[in-house]
């Protein structure tokens, strides 16, 4: 008669196996890196200028941040969060007016060239600080960069700057370009711009436009038996369903940036042999704000902007346009990040009764029609998500008597619109937090803001208390009173409503099950990959 | 001549579907009063599944069949209002042209080739992203290509008709040479070109989809076309969204042209007699 009965051991024993059966071989690999392989990934545009020196956005550094490296890396765990690349150590003095970097040694260019502090005091005075779109702000008051070795820099600035804002800064802003290339040639239209050289692990090789961008390995890589990667290949894939289609028929093994639209995540994540990952995004954090114009009467009281606030049901846009990949959001700091949120602000929960009660309060009676008054409301047309916000928004608001008639516009149109000729009433739009305030958020309510800079304050907004904090955080050096300066101003911005925060939102990888070590730093879709490779 | 007209079985059904269409624009305000646009249930509920909610509803819980509804209000009216303008400008331009004749002929003709030689999408692509998306400016922007046609013919009929003795009574009378043009000889040039509406019609209603489908409708305003842009961001899931606007738009477009043939063979068929 067969035993049935279970010992401990025996117990033990298979689920041991169990575990390791399952545990294990991902483990094992994990351990083991393979050189070799192509992967093939999806793009869904194709930049021209390929220098993410001077433009700094998330579609250039897809590309050429494999080409091209920063002095340090976003890191999840390292101190500073910050994972050394060009640079192998950062110290800033005291005062505010220099940032020391050590450079790493033996690190040559693709075409030979050795790499020195030359080519770092080159690339900041001549590209990041008068041509690069973040860097314009964070290293405006940047002098001078002393290069006492070959493996030194020293930046020099006019006015205390603090060192955690440079510091915070480095992972977007820092691509270091070739002085030898550069130097002596207008270098918004130099061709390296188009077919760059660096030191990353890999070497740019070839585009066809419409078609691919192809990148090759670079033997002569700094870390050692780094890349593991042969070739990569950007797969142009314009339309987001293709992207998903490519994926299952196993044409490409990775779709970064959300090129499968959120609708087909649940579908595509039951495919044997493809996985959805939301990791690898938290230093590129997108943020869902309804932005309001402060000319308008009703807009520049309070109570109105309150109502509006009262009026959003937060879940509802995060279950139901972003199908629950977002975080309601509570102020002008996403939540994710490790540094500057608090989450001790005003909040507004959404009351309908309550938006109706404000919206009297303020002496907006509902007319005969049931209407208090009307809105232009123009949602920015980057993103589904945005535009289904729109439409959602236009619903809430005539939920509360408030009659928003939405315009449609393309890209450009909306920013000259909203920027520079604000003809608006109430806007969507997705700024991107960039890891510290002082980058790309307070200009969103700061006040003195030039018309047409895209992505600024062109509400017509200005309160002194906050330009104030803004104003004495982007000269405080000591990183704790500095935090808590930002965390000020989050109370101030979440109390007084500049513009009204919705949704936090990142995007989201789909890769084949053979691609290892994705998503290990949170900006790994913009890392250098250096250590991505293709398990059998 | 209405026996006559719905003689043919054709002719039947478009006029049916036309009723239907017609009685479903009027009536949308009647069954779904409000915004059709407004959230009316949870999100993507296929159709079928919920009587309050026969045909389900769209990513943001849109009931689908208020939207149909209203969205036929939005085609309809495009495709009357842009066949009504373009068959009067082009009529107008075609009868001017042909009773002119000389320098003015011929300017008015050249200009109606350069509007035909761009392609009407096209062109109006072109004029409501640059005007910005309302109805009107649709309406005019279809009719900125539709009209040319209906320019031709009317030309074409003119030149007959400019000839005949009524005509010349008319000038001997000392009637004012507009005036002949537009009393005596539009009038008579006028029923061929009328033929012309059915196409114009189903040509509007389909620019008008496709002008929506690429975001370049009014944002206000459900639409057919709108409907299944919408749609088409989740189309592997929810493949009813996009299936069900199409369907109402083949449908339309099927039975604008069914009652338009129908209504030109009966015409035909009057003249031979007569």
């Amino acid at each position: 008669m067969p035993d049935f009965s279970l010992s401990r051991r025996s117990l033990l024993a298979s689920s041991a196996a169990l575990m390791a059966s399952t545990a294990l071989p991902r483990f094992a690999w994990a351990q083991t890196p393979k050189a070799g392989g192509r992967l093939v990934v999806a793009a869904d545009s194709e930049p021209r200028n390929l220098n993410p020196a001077i433009v700094a956005s998330n579609g250039v550094f897809f590309v050429s941040s494999k080409v091209i490296e920063t002095l340090a890396e976003a890191d999840y765990t390292a101190k500073d969060q910050l994972a050394p690349r060009l640079a192998t150590s950062w110290e800033g003095a005291a005062d505010g007016r220099s940032v020391t970097f050590k450079l790493r040694e033996g690190v040559t260019w693709h075409d030979g060239k050795p790499f020195t502090a030359a080519d770092v005091a080159f690339s900041a005075l001549e590209v990041w600080k008068p041509l690069q779109n973040l860097g314009r702000t964070v290293f405006k008051d940047l002098e001078a960069v002393e290069t006492p070795d070959d493996h030194t820099a020293v930046f020099k600035f006019s006015k205390p700057t603090p060192f955690q804002l440079v510091r915070n800064a480095l992972p977007a802003l820092s691509s270091v370009v070739p002085k030898h290339l550069y130097e002596g040639t207008r270098i918004e239209e130099n061709p390296a711009n188009n077919a760059p050289v660096g030191t990353g692990p890999f070497k740019f090789a070839e585009y066809k436009a419409g078609q691919y961008y192809r990148l090759e390995k670079n033997p002569a890589y700094w870390e050692k038996d780094q890349p593991y990667l042969d070739e990569i290949i950007y797969q142009v894939l314009p339309d987001r369903t293709s992207a998903a289609n490519a994926l299952e028929a196993g044409e490409i093994q990775l779709a970064a940036f959300s090129a499968v639209p959120l609708a087909d995540l649940e579908r595509i994540s039951k495919v044997p042999g493809l996985t959805v990952v939301t990791k690898g995004y938290e230093g590129l954090t997108y943020q869902l704000v309804v932005e309001i114009n402060h000319r308008r009467k009703e807009l520049a009281n309070l109570k109105v902007r309150q109502a509006i606030a009262h009026a959003i049901d937060k879940n509802f846009v995060v279950k139901t346009v972003f199908l629950g990949y977002a975080h309601a959001a509570t102020g002008p700091v996403p939540a994710n990040d490790p540094q500057f949120y608090t989450p001790d602000v005003e909040t507004y929960p959404f009351d309908v009764a309550k938006a109706n009660a404000l919206l009297d309060a303020a002496g907006y009676k509902k007319g005969a029609d049931g209407t208090r008054f009307s809105l232009r409301l123009l949602p920015a047309p980057y993103f589904n998500e945005t535009k289904q916000f729109g439409d959602y928004l236009r619903q809430a608001l005539a939920a509360v008597g408030i009659d928003a008639q939405l315009v449609n516009n393309d890209s450009a149109a909306h920013i000259k619109a909203v920027y520079t000729d604000h003809a608006f009433d109430l806007a969507v739009g997705p700024p991107v937090f960039r890891g510290d305030p002082a980058i790309s958020t307070t200009i969103l309510v700061q006040s003195g803001i030039p018309d047409g800079v895209p992505f600024s304050n062109q509400g017509g907004y200005k309160n002194a208390e906050i330009d104030a904090i803004i104003e004495k955080a982007s000269e405080e050096l000591d990183a704790e009173k500095r935090t808590e300066l930002y965390r000020e101003f989050q109370k101030k911005v979440a109390a007084d409503l500049p513009l009204i925060n919705v949704a936090e939102w990142s995007f989201t990888s789909v890769a084949s099950d053979k691609v290892r070590n994705i998503a290990n730093n949170p900006r790994w879709a913009v890392s250098n990959w250096a250590d991505t490779w293709l398990a059998e | 001549m209405r026996g006559r007209f719905l003689q043919t079985p054709e002719a039947m059904a478009g006029t049916a579907i036309l009723v239907l269409l017609a009685t479903m624009a009027l009536a949308a305000p009647l069954i779904f009063p409000g915004d059709p646009l407004r959230i009316a249930g949870p999100a993507l509920v296929p159709p079928f599944q919920d009587w309050t909610l026969p045909l389900g509803t769209d990513r943001l819980g849109r009931d689908v069949l208020a939207e149909l509804f209203h969205g036929a209000r939005t085609s309809l009216v495009v495709g009357l209002a842009a066949a009504a303008a373009s068959l009067a400008v082009g009529a107008v331009i075609g009868t001017l042209a042909g009773f002119a004749g000389g320098l003015a002929d011929e300017a008015l003709m050249r200009l109606t080739d350069a509007f035909q030689t761009v392609p009407g999408f096209l062109l109006a692509l072109a004029f409501v992203s640059i005007v910005g998306p309302s109805l009107s400016v649709v309406v005019m922007a279809i009719a900125l290509s539709a009209w040319t046609g209906p320019a031709r013919i009317a030309r074409a009929e003119v030149l007959s008709i400019r000839e005949r003795d009524f005509v010349a009574g008319a000038r001997v009378v000392g009637m004012h040479p507009l005036e002949i043009a537009f009393r005596e000889v539009l009038p008579n040039a006028l029923p061929p070109v009328l033929a012309l509406s059915s196409i114009i019609v189903a040509q509007a209603i389909l620019i008008e989809a496709a002008l929506s489908f690429l975001g370049l409708g009014d944002p206000n305003r459900v639409t057919w076309g709108g409907m299944v842009a919408e749609g088409r961001t989740v189309l592997r899931t929810a493949p009813f969204l996009s299936i069900v606007p199409g369907i109402a738009l083949v449908v339309t477009v099927l039975g604008v042209y069914l009652a338009g043939e129908g209504a030109v063979e009966s015409a035909a068929v009057k003249k031979g007699l007569s």
